[in-house]
C-alpha cells in the first residue's frame, strides 16, 4: 500500500474516534483485556460494568446465548465470573460493548448481517481452538469477533466507496475483500488495522485483523497460527449462512488451504478432525446466533437481504 | 484470580433447551451419526424424536429407555437401527430437495468442469444418480442441465444414469409422475416448463427431460457391475450408504472414486457425511452445501 493511502486511511479513522457512541467502559475494557489474567481483579471488572446498567443486563442475557453456553442467564456479573471464569466474562463484555460502539445508521453493510458474521466467526474460532490442545480459547474468540472490524471503518469512514464495493460483490458474487481491492484499492484488513493500532489492541489481534486474507497472496510462511485459525473460521462461516449476506461463487477446500497446513504443523490432532460433523454442528447454532444478534443488536434491516 | 470455567452446554455449539431435550435423543443422534454418518441438527431433532416415537409405538409403546436398549443391544440392534433410519429419512425425497446444492452445481462446479474439459473433442457430461429411488433426483438434475443447455452446456451432450436396487422404484421413476408432496419445492417456472398435467392434480415429466436419463436396476454392492460405471463427472448418492456397514461402505466409496473422472464430484444427502472413512476425496464447501472432490490432474492436489 502506498504511503499517501495509508495516511488517508489513518486520517479517516481519526474521525471515527470522535464519534460519541462508544460506551465509556469500552476502551478501559480493551486495556484490561490486553493485560494478563493474573493481573486483573474481579472487582475491577465488576466496577467497570456497574457504570452501565443496560450493558450489564445485556451481558447477562448474552451469557445464556449459544455463544457462551450457560443454560440460564446468571444473576449478576459476579455470578457469571464464578461459573464462566473471568476471561470469558471479559469476552462477553467486549461482545456487548462492541455492538454499541458504533452508530449503525446508513451502513452499506447490514449491521445485523455484520454482527452475525462476527459473532458466528468468534464462536467458530473458539470451537476450533478447543479442538487444539493448549491454546487460549478466549483469545481465539476475541480474534474472531474483531477480525472484520475494518468493515465498520469502511461503513463509517468510506461510505460511498464501500457502497460500491457491496454492490459489486453482490452483483459478481465475489468475496468482499476482492471487491474492495477492485473498487477501492485497499481492503478492510488495512482500515481495520489502522483502527486496531489506534485502539492499541494486542499485537496478535492486530496481526489477525491485518492478515486474515493473506493466504490468497501466498504469504503463509510467516502466518501466525491464530491468523490461520481465524482465516479458516471466517471461510467456514461464509459457507454456512453466516457470511456477508450475498452469494459467493466459491469452492472452499479448507484442508488444502495453506492456513490448515499452518495449524496442523502446530496441532497434529487437527488431521483427524471430523470437519463435516463440525460443519453440521455449526449449522445447529446459526438460528440461535441470528436470534442473539436480533435481541442484542436489533433486528436485521431486511430479512430478505440476509 | 483464576476460576476454572464450568461449562456443560447440552449440544456442542448450542445451549438452548428444547422439547427434544431428553438427553436420550442426543445419544440416539450420536449413535446414528456413528453408524450411518447422518447428522440430525438441533432443529431437526424433533424428526428424530418423531421417528423414535413411531417405532416405539410399533413396538407396543415401549419407553424411550427401553428403545435405547433395543438400538444398542443384540439381537435387535442392527434391524432396529435400519428401521429407525428408514423412519427418519422418509419424505426426504422430493424434487429440488437442496437448492444450495443446485446453486453450487450451476454456479461453481459446471463452469469449472466445462472449463477443464473445453479442450476435449467430445463435449460430454456424465452424471450418475446412484440410489435414485423414485426418480426425483435425476429429474431435478436433468431439468437443471436443460436450463444450462443454451449457455454453459451449449454443444454438450448430457447423459444421466439413474440406478436403484429396487425394481419397483425404478419403474415408478421411469413413469415420472408426481403429486403435490414430491413437487412441494418445485417452482411454477419449472412446473410449467418441464411438466405436463395428468388427470387433474398430478404432473408428468415431459419427454425431453426423460430423454436425458437412462434408468436401470443396480446393486451398488455388485462389484462386477460397478466396474462398468466408469467416466462419471458427477455422482449423487443420497441416503443410500447409511444402510451399509463400514466395510461395504468403504468398498462402495472406493468404486465411486474410481468411477469418477479426475476433477469430478461426489455428493451425499444434505445431512450425510463420509465420516473420515476415506482420505481419497477432498471435502469441499460451497455456500450451504458440501461435496467430495476427486482432484483434477492439473490441480496438483492429488
Amino acid at each position: 500500500m502506498t504511503t499517501p493511502l495509508k495516511a488517508q486511511i489513518r486520517e479517516r479513522v481519526q474521525q471515527i474516534e470522535t464519534m460519541p457512541a462508544i460506551p465509556t467502559i469500552f476502551l478501559p475494557l480493551l486495556k484490561l483485556m490486553s493485560s494478563s489474567v493474573e493481573d486483573v481483579k474481579l472487582d475491577e471488572v465488576v466496577r467497570l460494568v456497574s457504570y452501565d446498567g443496560a450493558l450489564a443486563a445485556q451481558c447477562l442475557r448474552m451469557a445464556a446465548s449459544p455463544l457462551f453456553g450457560m443454560a440460564q442467564p446468571p444473576k449478576s456479573i459476579k455470578a457469571a465470573v464464578i461459573s464462566l471464569g473471568l476471561r470469558r466474562v471479559q469476552t462477553i463484555l467486549l461482545t456487548c460493548c462492541l455492538g454499541q460502539a458504533f452508530p449503525t445508521r446508513n451502513w452499506a453493510l447490514d449491521p445485523a448481517v455484520f454482527w452475525r458474521h462476527s459473532l458466528g466467526c468468534a464462536m467458530v474460532c473458539r470451537k476450533f481452538s478447543e479442538k487444539l490442545a493448549g491454546d487460549d480459547h478466549e483469545k481465539a474468540y476475541t480474534a474472531g469477533l474483531l477480525h472484520d472490524i475494518g468493515f465498520v471503518v469502511n461503513c463509517l469512514a468510506f461510505p460511498e466507496e464501500f457502497e460500491k464495493v457491496m454492490e459489486r460483490a453482490g452483483r459478481e458474487e465475489i468475496p468482499l475483500h476482492e471487491a474492495e481491492r477492485a473498487v477501492m484499492g485497499f481492503t478492510h484488513c488495512e482500515t481495520g488495522h489502522a483502527l486496531a493500532e489506534k485502539w492499541n489492541l494486542s499485537e496478535d489481534i492486530q496481526e489477525v485483523i491485518a492478515h486474515h486474507h493473506d493466504h490468497e497472496a501466498e504469504r503463509t510462511e510467516t502466518m501466525q497460527p491464530l491468523v490461520a485459525l481465524v482465516h479458516l473460521s471466517d471461510l467456514l462461516c461464509r459457507m454456512r449462512d453466516l457470511g456477508h449476506g450475498h452469494y459467493e461463487r466459491q469452492k472452499v477446500d479448507l484442508i488444502a488451504d495453506p492456513a490448515w497446513g499452518v495449524l496442523v504443523k502446530e496441532h497434529r490432532e487437527l488431521a483427524s478432525m471430523d470437519l463435516v460433523r463440525f460443519t453440521f454442528e455449526l449449522d445447529d447454532a446459526v438460528e440461535e446466533i441470528r436470534a442473539t444478534v436480533a435481541t442484542i443488536f436489533g433486528p436485521a434491516r431486511s430479512m430478505a437481504r440476509s | 484470580m483464576t476460576i476454572a470455567p464450568k461449562l456443560a452446554p447440552a449440544a456442542p455449539f448450542a445451549g438452548k433447551v428444547s422439547e427434544e431435550a431428553n438427553p436420550v435423543y442426543r445419544q440416539i443422534r450420536d449413535l446414528i451419526y456413528k453408524v450411518s454418518g447422518i447428522y440430525k441438527a438441533e432443529d431437526k431433532l424433533y424428526l428424530l424424536a418423531d421417528g423414535c416415537g413411531r417405532r416405539m409405538k410399533h413396538l407396543g409403546n415401549c419407553a424411550l429407555r427401553e428403545y435405547w436398549d433395543r438400538l444398542t443391544a443384540a439381537p435387535f440392534r442392527d434391524a432396529e437401527l435400519r428401521e429407525l433410519l428408514n423412519e427418519i429419512t422418509i419424505g426426504e425425497t422430493c424434487l429440488f430437495r437442496s437448492q444450495p446444492q443446485l446453486d453450487a452445481l450451476r454456479k461453481v462446479i459446471l463452469p469449472e468442469i466445462v472449463g477443464e474439459k473445453t479442450k476435449q473433442i467430445t463435449k460430454r457430461l456424465r452424471i450418475w444418480s446412484a440410489g435414485c429411488s423414485t426418480g426425483e433426483e435425476p429429474y431435478t438434475l436433468a431439468m437443471n442441465m436443460l436450463e444450462e443447455s443454451e449457455r454453459l452446456l451449449k454443444g454438450w451432450k448430457v447423459e444421466i444414469l439413474a440406478t436403484d436396487l429396487n425394481d419397483r422404484s425404478v419403474e415408478t421413476a421411469k413413469a415420472g409422475v408426481y403429486g403435490d408432496y414430491a413437487l412441494r419445492s418445485t417452482t411454477d417456472y419449472y412446473k410449467r416448463k418441464y411438466f405436463s398435467t395428468l388427470d387433474g392434480k398430478k404432473l408428468e415429466v415431459r419427454p425431453e427431460v426423460k430423454k436425458l436419463i437412462t434408468f436401470s436396476r443396480l446393486n451398488l454392492q455388485d462389484d462386477s457391475k460397478m466396474l462398468f460405471m466408469k467416466g462419471m463427472d458427477l455422482i449423487f448418492c443420497c441416503n443410500v450408504l447409511i444402510y451399509f456397514d463400514a466395510t461395504s461402505k468403504i468398498k462402495v466409496i472406493n468404486h465411486f472414486f474410481t468411477n469418477l473422472n479426475f476433477g469430478g464430484y461426489f455428493f451425499l444427502g444434505t445431512s450425510e457425511s463420509l465420516m473420515n472413512l476415506t482420505d481419497k476425496f477432498h471435502l469441499v464447501h460451497f455456500p450451504g452445501s458440501i461435496a467430495y472432490w476427486k482432484p483434477s490432474l492439473s490441480s496438483g492436489k492429488l
